[in-house]
């Protein structure tokens, strides 16, 4: 029997939504268990950090319109502050992608957004203003992944020294706080296995392969370090040596640290491959500037290793955010320093081979793409006390189309011009995704299934 | 036709769970031995008014009956062989391992629940169950009378269902939905949230079985280990 659904263009819904996931890309960062969009997205949320001087100075949720065929296509389209600074970070959406759930990472407030109602015009319904003492001192939430019917969240640091030992921290989607998971440490390794010299207790990042019943996690640094001005971080020979070394490899199902990798020089973003028999895993270390490979060997366990240098490691590039392609063939890497994206061929995750790479910006960070690859967007901002100053201070978002060659810009947002703030992590939003028509569509498309 | 359908459907949950989370290489990256991990309470899962297969009213709670439940929202139409069938293939084979043991078979009970009340009556949910259901479980296939009494339950599991419409903006009878399905301890508290995309009946058993040991006083005179 051939199914007719409302679709708009060739936006689909897949993984969960009543028929079977055709996998397709940022878009490609998010939770396994999560809808997806493998069409043309119709909004990027920008979670927007507040800077003093820069509009009302607050952090905030920033909506911009990224559907060629609506008529206010490469603008912003709505902003909600949410008042004060919060070091505003990183963001994600529930499983069932009726809210998107933003942290900052010095406040340790959790804002949950309704972007479902009105997908143009994002809601605040929930403000979590007990996450330190609820998670008993888990401080920075950064991470939100989609669990079935609940939010893992990673923590960066604690409220007892500000220091790097941290948790991850689940919620329930109504907010409710469930469980707190310490990252394990020399003194507390919880059962995990330690596979060299480290057991940090760090955390950063957490990704899942829910087919193998593992989740891995990863390292950065604490509260006294991401919240000191990089200049002066990076003159302090103590506070070098308080950076995460460690990849964690946990039992999903059990919440449980099953071994500890050595991947040293802070391995940031986690990126887990699609391929139903891609057992494996990406990161990238900011501070030595290496692609790694997480990946299960011929008996079941878990390896870690270095496959390759981002740009010249002796320049510190630092290397951030990375994105994987849907069909795991390519890695987009971006770097801050240099302000520069670099595509790898990754089809053999063991060697991955630079094919390509441009210059964004005077500063970069984040990287989104839709699922199909053929769109790129890209934010400035890191951390506000890591940011550039003064002229190199750029702050922007950039959308990108990818040719399979190169990426041509279509539009470019300056946030700072447009008193918005400093940019971080972008989710892509579609109107299709609850069932409703674009505001410059009269009209639903329906197609059948395949 | 349906036999051969649902022979399929069976086949595929089959394979799905051989080769899966590290089995048989490395036990230590396989599923949790029971009781060796936690459930921690969601929230107390939602009551509302039903309607069992031969059409009597009754609650959630009442078919509950003080039971470990494995609750599913489904509707019978769903036409995605991954879908709504393939949770109930994999639900029968955890209802086949749950029967091994009598003491424990006592204590759990599958609802799957329709949330399409206009086409799902009770006398179609019977016939659903007969397809998927081995014969003497303890398995209650229920509906509702109208929209209205869907509404409050749907909400109280965060439920999300949409229904499909073609370019007419005619309903075409199927619906998108994230298909969960929830684990309700004796105390008709959630105690775990399963997506259908990963749904692997060792994990479903596994936490039955670390509920029912949990609940001392009748685990110990059931003898379970």
């Amino acid at each position: 029997m051939g199914k007719s659904f409302s679709v708009m263009g060739a936006v689909v819904f897949a993984a969960g939504l009543g028929w079977h996931a055709m996998a397709a890309a940022d878009e490609t960062c998010m939770s396994p268990y999560m809808a997806k969009i493998v069409g043309q997205e119709d909004y990027v949320y920008v979670w927007t950090l507040g800077q003093e001087g820069v509009g009302d100075g607050h952090d905030k949720l920033v909506t911009i319109d990224v559907n060629p065929e609506s008529g206010t296509y490469g603008s912003v389209v709505h902003t909600l502050s949410v008042g004060g600074r919060n070091e505003a970070h990183h963001g994600g959406f529930t499983d069932d992608r009726m809210h998107f759930w933003a942290g900052g990472l010095d406040s340790s407030r959790v804002f949950v957004f309704d972007i479902h109602s009105e997908p143009g015009k994002p809601r605040l319904t929930k403000t979590i203003e007990d996450f330190v003492s609820n998670s008993g001192g888990v401080v920075g939430p950064h991470t939100f992944y989609a669990l079935p019917g609940r939010m893992l969240i990673t923590g960066l640091s604690n409220n007892k020294d500000r220091g790097g030992r941290t948790a991850m921290v689940e919620y329930t989607n109504d907010g409710d706080y469930v469980a707190t998971y310490w990252i394990p440490t020399d003194g507390d390794l919880q059962g995990a296995k330690k596979s060299g010299r480290y057991a940090d207790g760090y955390g950063y990042d957490v990704r899942a392969l829910p087919r193998r019943n593992m989740m891995l996690s990863s390292s950065f640094t604490g509260w006294s370090n991401y919240m000191m001005d990089l200049g002066k971080l990076l003159k302090d020979q103590g506070a070098m040596k308080r950076f995460g070394n460690t990849v964690v490899l946990w039992n999903l199902h059990a919440r449980k640290p099953r071994k500890i990798l050595d991947v040293p020089g802070a391995p940031l973003e986690l990126r887990c491959a699609w391929g139903a028999n891609h057992n494996y895993c990406f990161t990238s270390t900011a501070l030595t500037s290496k692609i790694w490979l997480i990946h299960e060997d011929a008996s079941g366990d878990w390896q870690a290793q270095a496959v390759a240098d981002i740009g010249d490691p002796n320049k510190v590039p630092l290397p951030v955010d990375i994105s994987l392609s849907s069909e795991d063939d390519s890695l987009w890497v971006d770097s801050f320093m240099d302000g520069m994206t670099r595509l790898y061929d990754v089809r053999d995750p063991f060697h991955p081979k630079l094919r390509y790479q441009k210059r964004i910006g005077k500063q970069l960070n984040m990287v989104s793409q839709s699922w199909d690859g053929k769109r790129l967007y890209f934010t400035s901002s890191l951390l506000a006390n890591w940011d550039k100053i003064g002229e190199e201070n750029e702050q922007f978002f950039k959308a990108y189309a990818w040719n399979g060659t190169e990426l041509i810009e279509r539009f470019a947002i300056d946030f700072a011009a447009e008193k918005l703030g400093r940019p971080h992590i972008m989710r892509f939003g579609a109107r299709a995704l609850y069932a409703q028509a674009p505001e410059s569509h009269a009209t639903q498309v329906a197609a059948t299934s395949p | 036709m349906k036999a051969l359908r649902v022979i399929l459907i069976v086949g595929l949950a089959v394979a799905m769970d051989s080769g899966r989370a590290g089995e048989p290489n490395n036990p230590d990256f396989g599923f949790p031995a029971p009781g060796t991990y936690a459930l921690p309470p969601l929230r107390p899962a939602a009551d509302g008014v039903v309607l069992t297969s031969d059409g009597r009213a009754t609650t959630l709670h009442r078919v509950f009956s003080g039971k470990i439940v494995i609750l599913s929202f489904i509707y019978t139409q769903c036409s995605d062989a991954r879908g709504c069938p393939l949770a109930s293939a994999v639900l029968a084979q955890v209802g086949r391992r749950v029967d091994e043991d009598p003491a424990l078979s006592q204590r759990v009970r599958f609802i799957s629940l329709s949330f399409d009340p206009a086409h799902d009556t009770p006398a179609v949910m019977r016939e659903y169950g007969m397809r998927f259901a081995p014969e003497g479980a303890d398995w209650q296939f229920l509906t509702v009378t109208s929209e209205a009494a869907l509404r409050p339950i749907l909400n109280g599991y965060r439920q999300t269902r949409q229904k499909a419409y073609d370019m007419n903006s005619t309903f075409t009878g199927t619906y998108s939905h994230l298909l969960r399905l929830f684990l309700i301890d004796e105390r008709a508290v959630i105690r775990n949230i399963y997506s259908a995309d990963f749904l692997d009946p060792t994990l479903l058993f596994h936490d039955i079985i670390t509920l029912a040991r949990q609940c001392c006083r009748q685990s110990q005179s059931a003898g379970l280990r």
